[in-house]
């Protein structure tokens, strides 16, 4: 057993961060709210960093390494706000792996590698819980194939992507799918919402009756199963990034608390500033403990993986909430400002927050697995 | 990062297992368990440590020229899955093989670990910690008990509290001050005490949960050989440091969870099987959520525990961090408690004197308990000072 990473995880943590301070920092950030929030630079300098070819098998000229890999990566990812859907063509690329055909994975998997596709999820419908269960765009048979009419929401940088994996149902009563379809197929409209975090790109996806063939469909038949580990790779990869936006908040705060004085002092002396601060560390330290896992469990297919990847996702998110709320309180009135840009790490935590599962959902999930493993009865 | 299983480890949980169930009294955690008086239970749990000891089974991480089997990360965490799972006792000498053994694998001279790691392993020696006065708890370097030099031993006089077991132990690490001139820190010395010396008495201390497990320490001339000094003479601050580093460090963390992981599980069980309204407690979407939430942090506990014994065996040094862990536990296992009582829901006022109590009334009595775990071992405002000036570099 070992539960920590190996030098070179390590490493490619460090060349990670040494990347993300130099070229980009939070004023590059501020300029990509206008235009089409795409940070082309930085996504090619992810690529060569190896980013998007971690997850891709050799022989489909990627690394062949696993989410365990990507732990550190992720953290990173996250406390430096990468605009770019990044950890939504990782979640894609680890559903192709995963499930795709050999013809998709011969497709894709070597674009994927190089950095060439950008692919978002299309989950959450505007009627729907956080529940699979409840999604409702349905996949109707149609010639040879099927076609799809409804509504997603909150699908992130679709406008840039070159490919949405839509979560959907195959024919009412079937088992639910992932279809892969280009931005501007016919009969698909984007309408960009207004949300919370700006630097997120959300988008409502109209779909009108759009063709999909099995070609299309990752894995050539729909699978429950494919939709569900999108789900609980997702929620890891967001549980991660919140884990990263976490320890920026806190570092940022802690020097806050170093070189801010009142009263004579250096505020971080004040116990009720120090104590916070304990605490914030406590919280990501054990956040770190659940995300680790969780990519382990996901990346090995553990017989605890649903349970593992549901910890993650509530006790991170829980924890990013805590953390974001105090670092803004931490700053006194500086924290309120748009200028010091505190509230971006608020706004990206918060849509993690919500996405793939909100901490309450994923609590649920872990006591039923609980309970099940414990063989109770459910009566 | 690997969480496999050899087949070795395999064969080791079987092992265990198989041992486990052979050693445990038939029906043990279902309809059969510890005795309810408390003299009874310390004593079920010592003679529960010396079967463990028998079976090969007591401080499995130590090494085995000490009479453990240096068991490897893996095997420990397996342990503690197993003893979980099996609802096993807990042993009574946690002080002796937590803390004392510890420090004098890192202090002692060889002469003493010859002389007391067998005894603490084999159950046949149980200590107590003397370090708390009635003056001196968190600003623990200002003790005031004295241990003054005469020939070949000291002469201790003074006071300690809070002493833990000292009703049970043979033997006791103390903390005296040896010299008072000193900078406060420095004129500490840490000794080893025989408990059945003259001049020593205890009077024991009622607990908020009516139970009286720690007690008032007197040293009235009391003489301790020098040989019974551990490290240097006013060396002994250094020496306590270590202590408390395993005191609130994994090794302490990761045997407490598998208690705490018990209480949880046979909580889930009360909760599905305690009827409320037309359902059970269990039905209710709060204490669902409640539930789910102290499942989450008692495991995140377990894997805290993993990832701080990972770096250590990578030789990272073990330092104020051991703080984060402490800290982290104690208030998540209070929260659970907490928990336990809103799903008794109505009837948690009952405690284990009424037959109605759901449970025997063991949630109640482990929430009284639980009060402790933000005060000892350091408060946990003394372990945010540590973490926010040592790991964090705020300024004192
Ligand atoms: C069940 C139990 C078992 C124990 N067993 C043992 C044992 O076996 N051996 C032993 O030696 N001791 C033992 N102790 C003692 C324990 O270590 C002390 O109680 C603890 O260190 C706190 O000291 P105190 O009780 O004097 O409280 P105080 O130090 O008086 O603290 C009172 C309050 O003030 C706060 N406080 C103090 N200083 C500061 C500060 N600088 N900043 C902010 N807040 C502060 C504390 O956090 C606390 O809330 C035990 C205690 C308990 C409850």
């Amino acid at each position: 057993m070992d539960f920590d990473f190996s030098d070179e995880q390590y490493k490619f943590q460090e060349t990670t961060r040494g990347l993300l301070d130099k070229n980009y920092d939070l004023d590059r950030l501020r300029k990509l709210l206008v235009g089409d929030g795409l940070d082309r630079e930085l996504w090619d300098r992810l690529a060569e960093n190896g980013t998007f070819s971690l997850l891709v098998p050799e022989e489909h000229g990627g690394m062949g390494l696993g989410f365990v890999d990507l732990s550190l990566v992720l953290e990173e990812y996250g406390r430096a706000l990468v605009p770019a859907p990044v950890g939504e063509t990782l979640t894609a690329t680890d559903a192709i792996v995963r499930f795709g055909t050999d013809e998709q994975k011969q497709r894709l998997l070597p674009l994927i590698a190089e950095g060439k596709l950008k692919i978002v999820p299309a989950i959450a419908e505007a009627e729907a819980g956080y529940d699979p269960t409840d999604i409702a765009v349905t996949a109707v048979p149609s010639g040879n194939g099927w076609s799809i009419s409804g509504r997603k929401v909150l699908v992130p940088h679709a406008a840039t992507a070159d490919f949405i994996m839509l979560a959907a149902r195959f024919s009412e009563d079937g088992p639910l799918g992932l279809a892969l379809i280009e931005p501007d197929r016919a009969g698909v409209s984007l309408r960009e919402h207004s949300t919370l975090d700006p630097s997120s790109r959300f988008h409502e996806l109209d779909l009108d009756s759009v063709a999909v063939v099995r070609d299309d469909i990752v894995g050539g038949e729909p699978t429950d199963a494919s939709v569900t580990r999108l789900l609980d790779a997702g929620g890891v990869i967001a549980a991660t990034m919140m884990t990263g936006i976490s320890g920026k908040v806190l570092d940022t705060s802690v020097e806050y608390a170093k070189q801010r004085t009142q009263f004579g002092k250096q505020i971080g002396s004040f116990q009720a500033i120090k104590h916070r601060c304990a605490d914030m560390a406590v919280a990501i330290d054990a956040s770190r403990s659940a995300a680790y896992y969780a990519a382990w469990a996901l990346a090995e297919e553990a017989p605890d993986r649903a349970r593992a990847v549901s910890m993650a996702k509530s006790y991170c998110g829980d924890t990013s909430r805590f953390v974001c709320n105090e670092g803004v309180q931490i700053h006194g009135g500086m924290g309120f400002t748009w200028e010091l840009g505190l509230h971006f790490y608020l706004r990206r935590a918060k849509v993690l927050e919500y996405s793939y599962g909100d901490a309450a959902y994923h609590r649920e999930r872990v006591l039923a697995e609980t309970i099940d493993e414990l063989g109770i009865g459910m009566n | 990062m690997d969480f496999t299983y050899s087949a070795k480890d395999a064969a080791f949980r079987d092992e265990l297992r198989a041992w486990l169930a052979a050693n445990l009294p038939a029906g043990w955690g279902e309809t059969v368990f510890g005795p309810e008086d408390e003299d009874e239970n310390a004593m079920f749990r010592l003679d529960w440590e010396g079967k463990l000891y028998a079976g090969g089974w007591n401080g499995i991480a130590w090494p085995v020229k000490y009479g453990g089997r240096g068991a490897s990360l893996v095997e420990q965490a397996i342990f503690a899955e197993e003893m979980a799972r099996a609802r096993a006792p807990e042993g009574l000498n946690i002080i002796g093989r937590n803390l004392v053994a510890t420090t004098l694998l890192h202090h002692g001279s060889e002469e003493q670990r010859q002389r007391y790691l067998p005894k603490i392993i084999s159950g046949e020696e149980v200590w107590c910690q003397g370090f708390s006065e009635p003056n001196a708890g968190s600003d623990l370097a200002s003790i005031r008990c004295r241990a003054v030099r005469e020939g070949d031993h000291f002469v201790i006089n003074g006071q300690k509290i809070w002493t833990s077991f000292a009703q049970y132990a043979q033997w006791c690490i103390l903390l005296a001050r040896t010299d008072t001139d000193l900078p406060k820190h420095q004129g500490i010395s840490f000794l080893l005490v025989d408990m059945s010396t003259p001049g020593i008495s205890i009077r024991p201390l009622r607990q908020i949960s009516g139970e009286s497990e720690f007690n008032e320490t007197f040293f009235d001339n009391v003489k301790v050989p020098v040989a019974n000094l551990v490290g240097d003479l006013n060396g002994g601050w250094k020496i306590a440091m270590t202590t408390l580093a395993y005191e609130r460090g994994p090794e302490d963390a990761l045997g407490r969870q598998i208690h705490f992981k018990q209480e949880l599980d046979a909580l889930i069980e009360t909760a599905a099987t305690l009827k409320r309204g037309k359902g059970t407690a269990i039905d209710d979407p709060t204490v669902r959520q409640k539930l789910a939430k102290s499942v989450v942090e008692i495991e995140v506990m377990r894997l805290n525990c993993l990832r701080a014994f990972s770096k250590a065996l990578k030789g990272k040094p073990r330092g104020p961090e051991a703080s984060m862990n402490k800290l982290y536990w104690s208030h998540v296992t209070q929260n659970m408690y907490e928990t336990a009582l809103e799903a008794l829901g109505p009837l948690a006022p009952l405690d284990g004197g009424d037959p109605l109590s759901p449970g025997e009334g063991r949630f109640q009595l482990s929430f009284l308990r639980s009060k402790a775990f933000t005060i000892y071992s350091g408060s946990s405002e003394i372990q945010r000072n540590i973490i926010a000036e040592r790991v964090l570099g705020l300024p004192k």
